[in-house]
C-alpha cells in the first residue's frame, strides 16, 4: 500500500497538475549572470497584491474626478507616493458588486464572488486573482505564490473572513506566513542538511502524507456527501504539501538565494512590520524565489505604531465624528502611501540581468474592497509597475461600477495569464492598457 | 427535585420519540420565511416602473415581475439590487418624484429584514452538521487531556471572529499550512509529554522570605540617612568656619564670586579652619565637587520617605510595597519585588502563595495587589490579576493564585514573576500618587501592603504522566528501554490511537503504517524515542483526530452511536473529548439512556470543566471580545484601569456560571436584584463592605442601576470607544441580543453623516440626523432609543447624571472654550413600542420580554453545541427548549437539558 507508486497515483488524480521548475529556468537561476541572451530578453512577469483593510478616507485620498488623465493634482493622501507620480494609475470607479457587507475589505476583493452564491450555504467564495495568476507564472519557482498574512491583527482591520487575500481553486481560503521572521524564515532559511540528508528527510514527509491521506481515505467511506466535501480540505491540504515537496524535491541541492536583506527582529508591528514585509516581498522577487505574493496587511496594529489609540473600525467611520477621527483616518493614509512608496522605490532600484528594473516587469495592485465606512463603490485601488503594460501617471475614472474584476483580468491578460475571465468580469478595462 | 427531573426527563422523552416518529413521516411544507408586503407594491409601481417596467427596461432591470416571495438565489439577488441603489439614494433618480418619507422608510424597513430572512432561509443547512474540525480551544484540550501538556497554540487560526459561532463546521477550513502546524504542534506536545514521563525530579517547591530581597536596599537606605546627616555636619562646619571674624576678609572676597552660601562653600580650601568633606565620610571627588554632598542634602522627599520606611513595622519578617518614583529613589527595589521561577520548574500548573496584610489607616482602595509575570517590558507589563488584600499587619492573609506556567514564557526572559500595587504599572499613575502624597504629607505615598513571603509549588506533579495517551503506551518511552517486541509496539500504537480517536479503535492497516513509519524512522538512525515521537505525531495530525467524524451509516438520519453522542456531548460541556466515565457509560451503550444522559450532562455542567463552555459560549454570544478592540482613556476614566475592566468582564461569566450552577432562570440576565461582585468590581461600583478576590452573589439595594446585564460595566463600555458612550452600538447590541430582534447589517453605500463633525451638540441633538433620510430612519428609528435609555452609563460603565461634548482647537487640543456640558435624558419611545422616561423604565420594559430573549438565547446554545448556523428549520426544537423552561421559570440549565435530549442533538 505504501508506495511511491500509490502516491503517485494519488497526484495524478489530484485535481491541479503540479508544475514541475523547468530545466532552463533552473541553469537560469543558478548562473543567472551566464544567462542566455533569448532568456535575458524576456523576463518574467511579477505580481504582487497589496489589501488595506478599512477603506481610505474618500476627501483627500481620491484624486478630483474633473481632473482626468496625466495632470490632476496628488491628494494630501497620495502625496508620500509624489516622486512615483509618473508610474501609478489611480483607477476611479470600480466595484464588486456582489459584496454589501460593509466589513468585507478583503474577502471578496480578488474573487469577485457571490457570498451567497451557494444555496443551502451561509458562506460561498471563488478563486482569487492571485492564484489564477500563479497557475501561470508559477511554474518555475521555488513558490509557485507566496500568500503573506498580519495574522490576529487582520480581525480588527476590516478584512472580513478568511486567513489571507488569496483563496484557491475550490474557493477555500489560503494562509502563509503571518509575520516578517516567518516568512523570512519560510524564503531565505539555510539548509544545513546534506543532500542525502534532505532526500531521506523528502522520504520520510511523504511517508507521512501516505500515511495521512490513508487515514483520510478510512474515514471518507462511510461519511456523508456533505462530509466528504470538508474532508476534501484537508485531501486538498495534503495534495498542496505533496506539491510543495515535488517542487522541494526538484530544488533539492539548489541553495537558497541570498536576499540581500538582513534577518528581520521579531515582535515588531503595525508600521515597521508592513515595511519589513515589503522588503521581504521584493527581495523574494529580487531572487526569483516566487513571481506572485499578497500581502493582507495590519491596520489596527498600524494606528497603534502611529500613537494613534482609536480602533481602526471607528477611525474607518470618521465622518461626522470628531476632527480627530478624520485626523487619524489621514494620518493612516499618509503612512500606508510612505509604506507603498518605499516599495516601489526598491522595485525601480532592483536591476534585473539585462539591466532593467524589477518594477519593468512587475504589477503591484494596493487597494481594498471598501471605500470608506461601509462604502463598497469606488474601490480605493492603484496600479503600478510595468509588468502588465498599463498606462501609468493616470488618474484614470472608468464607467462607475465597473467590476473590479475587469481591472484584475486586465492586468491578468497584461501578465500573459491567458484567462478569459474572472470572478464576475464583463471584460477588461481597456482605458488601462498603455 | 428528583420528582421535578423525572417530570422533566419523561416529557422531553415522550417529545423526542414524538419528533423521531414525525421526521419519519412526510414533513409538512415550510412556510414562506422571506415575503415581502404586498402594500409594497405601491412604491414600485408609483416611482420604479416608469423605468423598469414592460415596456422600459432601463438598465435591462424590470421590477413590475418581481415576486413578492423570495424563494430562489435569482430572486433575492433581483431584490438585493433593488435594496441598494434605494439605499445608496442612486435610485429613484435625483429628478423624479421621490416617495414619501414615511412609505419610504417603511419600504426599506421591511425589505431589509425581508432580505435578512431571505438569506437566512436559502442559506439553511436543514440541520445539516458539516463535518466538524475540532477548532482551535478543543484542539488545544484535547492535546492536554491526551498528553497532559499545555501547548501554545495561537500560531494556528483563532477560528474566532466570524459571524458564527467557533464551532460552526463549516467555516472550520483546513489549510496545508495548518496540517504542517498541526504536524509541528503534536511532535512538540509528545516531545513535552515524553521528557515529563521520564523526569526523574519532581519540583517541590520555592519559597521566598521577602525580606531578603530589602537588606541592600535598606542598608542604602540607612546610608542615605546618614549621608544627609554628614552632610549636614559638614555644611555646619564650613558655615562655621566662614564666619569667624578673622576669616571674614577673606569671605567678603570670596563672596565676589560666591553669590549664596552653598556658592561659598564650594570655595571651602580657602576659608581657614573649614573641613574637608573626607573628614565627615564622604569620597575624596567631592572635594572638588559639593555638589554630591547638596544631593543628600536638597533631596528632602527622598530622604523623607526613606526615614519613613525606615521606621515601618515588620521589616525584619517582610517587606511593604512602594511606589516606583522616576527621579532616582532607592524605593524603587520594593516596588515591584519576586522572583525568577527556578529553572527546573517546567510549564505546567502552579499554584503562587502570598502571605500578606494591609495596614488599617489607609483608603480601601489601596488594597489591591498586582501578581504577574515580568517579560520584556518590565514595570509596566500588565498584571495577570489583581487581588484584594483583606488580611492585616496583626493578621495577615495567604492570597492563593493559580498560574499557568506555559511553554511560551519558560524562557529565561519572561520567568520572573512579580508583585506590586495596583496601578503603578503606568507610570503616570505612580508619578501622580508620588506628588499627591508628596503634597499631602511631604515624603510621598504611605506603604500600605506587607508581604511576608512568597512561593511557588507544582499544582499536581503527578497528572502529567497520567495522561491517557501515555499510560495507554505501556512501553518504555526513553532510548535504553528498547526491550520489547513488535507486538508490543503494536499494541502500544493500537491502544494509543483508540485514545487519540476518543475511543474508535484504529481501522485496519493504520498500526501497519505505523510501524512502517517507526520502521522507517529507525532505518535513517533515528532512536526509539525520536522514532515513536514521529510515529505517534502521525496520528496527531490524522484526520481522525483532528475531524469529530460521524459515519452516515445506512439511513440519512440515524441516532448517534454511544461514541459519538458522548464525544458531541463531552465537546459542548467541556470543550475537550469525554472522560472516562463518558467513555465507560458509551462504550457500555448507558449513555444512550436518556436519564443517563441527562446525569452525565448535569454532571458536566456543575464539573470545574464546564468553564471551557461557560467561557467560550458566553464570549461570542454576547460579542465579549469588543471589550479589548479599544484602549480606555487613562485621563478619562483613571479608575477603569486593567483590574477594574477584568473584573468587570468577569462579572458577566461569573454570573452565566452562577445561574447555570444554581439552575436560576437566565432572564436574571434582563434584570435582578443581585449582582455577583468582588472586591474589585464593588469598588468600582461604590458598594462597601465586599473584600476578598471571589465573586459572590450581593443583594443590591433597590435603587441601584447594577443587576442583569444591562448593569454590567463591561457591557456598557464595549458600547463605547473607549471615550464616549456609543448609543447606536449599545442599542443594536440590546436588540441582538438581548430582543432577539437583530437589525439587519449596515447596509453598504449609505454615506454617514458629516455635517455635524466637530460641532457642539448633545449626543442626541446629534443622533437626531439619522432621522432625517429614510435610509437611516428605517433601522435607527429601531435601535436609537436603546442607546439613549443607557446614556446614563458613561464609556467605561459608571454611572453620570451628565455628559460634555468639546471640540478641539486648530492644535487638536480639547478647546476650552467650546465645551458644552448637559443633564442626560434617558427618557425615550422605542419604535412600535411604549415610552419610557428613564433607564429604569426601559430595564424593565426589557425585562418583560423573557419569551423573545429565551428564544436568542436558545438558538445561540443550538449553533454553538450543533455546530451548524440555526436556520428556520429549528424553529419547532427553539419552541420545544423555550416552552420546556417556560413551564420552570425560564431555569437556565433547563436550556441545556432539553437542547441534549433533543432529536437534533442525539442525530447524525
Amino acid at each position: 500500500m505504501n508506495t511511491p507508486l500509490n502516491r503517485r497515483h494519488f497526484l495524478r488524480t489530484a485535481t491541479s497538475l503540479i508544475a514541475l521548475p523547468a530545466l532552463e529556468s533552473l541553469g537560469f537561476q543558478r548562473f543567472a549572470s551566464a544567462a542566455s541572451a533569448s532568456a535575458a530578453r524576456i523576463r518574467p512577469k511579477r505580481m504582487i497584491f497589496l489589501g488595506f483593510g478599512w477603506g481610505v478616507t474618500q476627501e483627500s485620498w481620491y484624486p478630483s474626478l474633473g481632473q482626468k488623465g496625466s495632470s490632476y493634482a496628488l491628494p494630501a493622501g497620495l502625496e508620500p507616493l509624489a516622486r512615483h507620480k509618473a508610474d501609478f494609475t489611480i483607477v476611479q470607479g470600480l466595484t464588486n458588486k456582489h459584496n454589501g457587507n460593509g466589513h468585507y475589505g478583503s474577502t471578496f476583493w480578488l474573487t469577485g464572488a457571490n457570498e451567497f452564491g451557494e444555496p443551502g450555504q451561509s458562506f460561498h467564495n471563488s478563486i482569487s486573482a492571485d492564484q489564477v495568476a500563479a497557475a501561470h507564472l508559477g511554474k518555475d519557482t521555488r513558490f509557485d505564490s507566496f500568500v503573506l498574512d498580519c495574522g490576529a491583527a487582520a480581525g480588527p482591520s476590516g478584512h472580513g473572513q478568511g486567513l489571507s487575500l488569496s483563496w484557491d481553486g475550490r474557493g477555500k481560503p489560503m494562509s502563509g506566513p503571518k509575520n516578517p521572521v516567518e516568512a523570512f524564515h519560510r524564503l531565505f532559511a539555510r539548509e544545513t542538511a546534506s543532500i542525502e540528508q534532505q532526500k531521506a528527510m523528502l522520504i520520510q514527509k511523504r511517508s507521512v502524507l501516505d500515511n495521512a491521506i490513508e487515514n483520510a481515505r478510512d474515514l471518507q467511506r462511510g461519511l456523508s456527501t456533505a462530509d466528504n466535501d470538508k474532508l476534501d480540505e484537508y485531501f486538498q491540504g495534503i495534495r498542496d504539501i505533496e506539491a510543495r515537496l515535488s517542487r522541494d524535491e526538484k530544488w533539492l541541492g539548489v541553495p537558497r538565494p541570498v536576499p540581500g536583506i538582513s534577518e528581520p527582529k521579531a515582535g515588531l508591528g503595525g508600521y515597521e512590520e508592513i515595511k519589513l514585509m515589503y522588503d521581504i516581498m521584493a527581495a523574494a522577487l529580487q531572487t526569483d524565489s516566487t513571481r506572485v505574493l499578497t500581502y493582507r496587511q495590519p491596520v489596527s496594529t498600524l494606528l497603534t505604531s502611529l500613537d494613534v489609540k482609536m480602533d481602526a473600525h471607528t477611525m474607518s467611520h470618521y465622518p461626522g465624528k470628531g476632527p480627530e477621527y478624520l485626523e487619524a483616518s489621514e494620518k493612516r493614509d499618509r503612512a500606508q502611501s510612505a509604506l507603498l512608496a518605499g516599495l516601489l522605490d526598491k522595485l525601480k532600484a532592483a536591476k534585473e540581468p539585462d539591466g532593467t528594473s524589477l518594477f519593468d516587469h512587475t504589477t503591484v495592485v494596493y487597494g481594498s474592497n471598501i471605500r470608506t465606512g461601509h462604502c463598497l463603490d469606488n474601490c480605493p485601488t492603484i496600479v503600478a509597475g510595468r509588468g502588465a503594460g498599463v498606462k501609468l501617471g493616470q488618474n484614470l475614472v472608468v464607467a462607475k461600477d465597473t467590476p473590479l474584476c475587469n481591472a484584475w483580468l486586465t492586468l491578468l491578460r497584461g501578465s500573459g495569464v491567458p484567462a478569459t475571465s474572472h470572478g464576475d468580469s464583463t471584460g477588461v478595462v481597456n482605458e488601462l492598457l498603455a | 427535585m428528583q420528582n421535578c427531573l423525572q417530570g422533566l426527563l419523561f416529557r422531553l422523552t415522550c417529545l423526542w420519540v414524538a419528533c423521531l416518529l414525525s421526521s419519519l413521516g412526510l414533513q409538512a411544507a415550510e412556510p414562506p420565511r422571506a415575503v415581502m408586503p404586498e402594500r409594497h407594491r405601491a412604491l414600485l409601481s408609483q416611482h420604479c416602473q416608469g423605468c423598469h417596467g414592460e415596456e422600459k427596461q432601463k438598465g435591462k432591470f424590470r421590477v413590475d415581475d418581481l415576486p413578492l416571495q423570495i424563494a430562489d438565489a435569482h430572486t433575492a439577488e433581483r431584490w438585493q439590487k433593488v435594496l441598494n441603489a434605494i439605499n445608496s439614494g442612486e435610485m429613484p433618480p435625483e429628478e423624479e418624484k421621490q416617495p414619501e418619507a414615511r412609505v419610504k422608510t417603511d419600504f426599506l424597513d421591511d425589505l431589509s429584514n425581508v432580505m435578512v430572512a431571505a438569506r437566512k432561509s436559502l442559506g439553511d443547512q436543514h440541520g445539516v452538521i458539516a463535518l466538524r474540525r475540532l477548532n482551535r480551544r478543543e484542539y488545544h484540550n484535547t492535546l492536554r487531556d491526551l498528553l497532559g501538556v499545555e501547548m501554545d497554540v495561537s500560531e494556528l487560526p483563532s477560528d474566532t471572529g466570524g459571524t458564527r459561532f467557533d464551532t460552526v463546521g463549516a467555516s472550520l477550513f483546513v489549510t496545508s499550512n495548518q496540517i504542517e502546524q498541526y504536524e509541528a504542534l503534536g511532535f512538540e506536545a509528545l516531545e513535552e509529554a515524553f521528557s515529563e514521563y521520564s523526569r526523574t525530579v519532581v519540583p517541590k517547591k520555592f519559597h521566598l522570605e521577602m525580606e531578603t530581597l530589602q537588606r541592600v536596599f535598606l542598608k542604602r537606605n540607612k546610608e542615605a540617612l546618614d549621608a544627609r546627616e554628614r552632610a549636614g555636619r559638614w555644611v555646619a562646619a564650613v558655615d562655621a568656619a566662614a564666619k569667624r571674624p578673622e576669616n571674614a576678609a577673606k569671605v567678603a572676597e570670596l563672596r565676589k564670586i560666591a553669590k549664596n552660601d552653598d556658592a561659598l562653600r564650594y570655595h571651602w580650601k580657602k576659608i581657614p579652619g573649614a573641613p574637608s568633606p573626607v573628614e565627615f565620610g564622604f569620597e575624596k571627588t567631592s572635594e572638588v565637587n559639593p555638589a554630591l554632598i547638596y544631593l543628600y542634602r536638597d533631596k528632602p522627599e527622598f530622604i523623607r520617605y526613606d526615614e519613613y520606611y525606615q521606621k515601618l513595622p515588620l521589616l525584619d519578617q517582610g517587606i511593604f510595597l512602594t511606589v516606583p518614583s522616576r527621579v532616582a529613589g532607592g524605593n524603587g527595589v520594593t516596588a515591584v519585588p519576586g522572583f525568577s521561577i527556578p529553572p527546573d520548574f517546567p510549564p505546567g500548573e502552579y499554584m503562587v502563595r502570598l502571605r500578606v496584610g494591609a495596614s488599617p489607616a489607609t483608603s480601601p482602595q489601596r488594597r489591591f495587589l498586582e501578581f504577574g509575570l515580568k517579560g520584556s517590558l518590565g514595570q509596566s507589563t500588565p498584571a495577570l490579576s489583581t487581588h484584594h488584600v483583606t488580611g492585616t499587619l496583626e493578621a495577615p492573609q495567604i492570597l492563593e493564585i493559580p498560574f499557568t506556567f506555559t511553554r511560551k514564557n519558560a524562557d529565561r526572559g519572561h520567568r520572573n514573576l512579580f508583585v506590586r500595587e495596583r496601578g503603578i504599572g503606568d507610570p503616570n499613575r505612580s508619578e501622580q500618587m508620588l506628588s499627591e502624597g508628596i503634597k499631602r504629607n511631604g515624603f510621598g505615598p504611605e506603604a500600605v501592603i506587607w508581604v511576608d513571603w512568597m512561593e511557588i509549588e507544582p499544582k499536581a506533579a503527578v497528572t502529567r504522566i497520567t495522561a491517557s495517551g501515555i499510560r495507554a503506551l505501556g512501553i518504555p518511552l526513553n532510548d535504553d528501554g528498547d526491550k520489547f517486541s513488535a507486538e508490543q509496539l503494536r499494541g502500544a500504537l493500537e491502544r494509543f490511537v483508540v485514545e487519540a480517536y476518543r475511543g474508535v479503535k484504529a481501522p485496519a492497516g493504520l498500526v501497519d503504517r505505523l510501524v512502517n513509519i517507526y520502521d522507517s524512522r529507525k532505518s535513517i538512525g533515528d532512536k526509539h524515542r525520536e522514532a515513536l515521537k514521529h510515529t505517534l505525531a502521525a496520528v496527531l495530525s490524522s484526520p481522525r483526530f483532528l475531524y469529530r467524524a460521524e459515519p452516515e451509516g445506512n439511513a440519512s438520519q440515524r441516532r448517534l452511536d454511544g461514541f459519538e453522542l458522548a464525544v458531541r456531548l463531552s465537546y459542548f460541556l467541556r470543550g475537550g473529548p469525554p472522560d472516562e466515565t463518558l467513555r465507560a457509560l458509551a462504550a457500555s451503550g448507558e449513555l444512550l439512556n436518556q436519564r443517563v444522559l441527562l446525569e452525565q450532562t448535569d454532571r458536566l455542567l456543575s464539573h470545574p470543566d464546564a468553564v471551557q463552555f461557560m467561557q467560550p459560549f458566553l464570549t461570542q454570544w454576547l460579542g465579549l471580545d469588543r471589550l479589548d478592540l479599544f484602549q480606555f482613556s487613562k485621563a478619562l476614566f483613571p479608575r477603569f484601569d486593567d483590574a477594574a475592566k477584568s473584573a468587570a468582564r468577569q462579572e458577566v461569566h461569573e454570573t452565566f456560571a452562577y445561574l447555570l450552577r444554581a439552575n436560576a432562570p437566565i432572564t436574571d440576565l434582563l434584570n435582578a436584584d443581585y449582582a455577583l461582585l468582588n472586591g474589585v468590581l464593588a469598588d468600582y461600583y461604590g458598594f462597601q463592605g465586599i473584600a476578598g478576590d471571589a465573586f459572590r452573589k450581593v443583594k443590591l439595594p433597590a435603587d441601584s442601576p447594577r443587576g442583569g446585564l444591562l448593569g454590567m460595566a463591561a457591557i456598557t463600555a464595549m458600547g463605547s470607544n473607549g471615550q464616549r458612550s456609543n448609543p447606536v452600538e449599545r442599542g443594536a447590541w440590546v436588540l441582538r441580543k438581548l430582543l432577539n430582534e437583530p437589525p439587519p447589517p449596515a447596509p453598504a453605500n449609505v454615506p454617514e453623516i458629516a455635517r455635524l463633525a466637530g460641532k457642539l451638540l448633545t449626543t442626541r441633538e446629534r443622533l437626531q440626523a439619522h432621522q432625517e433620510s429614510p435610509q437611516c430612519a428605517n433601522c435607527h428609528r429601531k435601535i436609537d432609543p436603546f442607546g439613549f435609555g443607557l446614556e446614563n452609563f458613561d464609556a467605561a460603565g459608571q454611572w453620570r447624571l451628565t455628559d460634555f461634548y468639546q471640540s478641539l482647537d486648530e492644535a487638536g487640543r480639547p478647546d476650552p472654550k467650546a465645551k458644552k456640558t448637559w443633564v442626560i435624558e434617558a427618557a425615550a419611545v422605542i419604535h412600535n413600542g411604549p415610552a419610557f422616561k428613564d433607564y429604569f423604565e426601559m430595564r424593565n420594559i426589557i425585562a418583560s420580554k423573557k419569551e423573545a430573549f429565551a428564544k436568542g438565547f436558545s438558538s445561540a446554545l443550538i449553533e454553538y453545541a450543533l455546530g451548524r448556523p440555526c436556520g428556520f428549520s429549528d424553529d419547532a426544537l427553539i419552541e420545544r427548549m423555550v416552552n420546556q423552561a417556560r413551564e420552570r421559570g425560564y431555569a437556565s440549565r433547563d436550556f441545556v437539558r432539553s437542547l441534549v435530549l433533543s432529536k437534533e442533538f442525539q442525530t447524525k
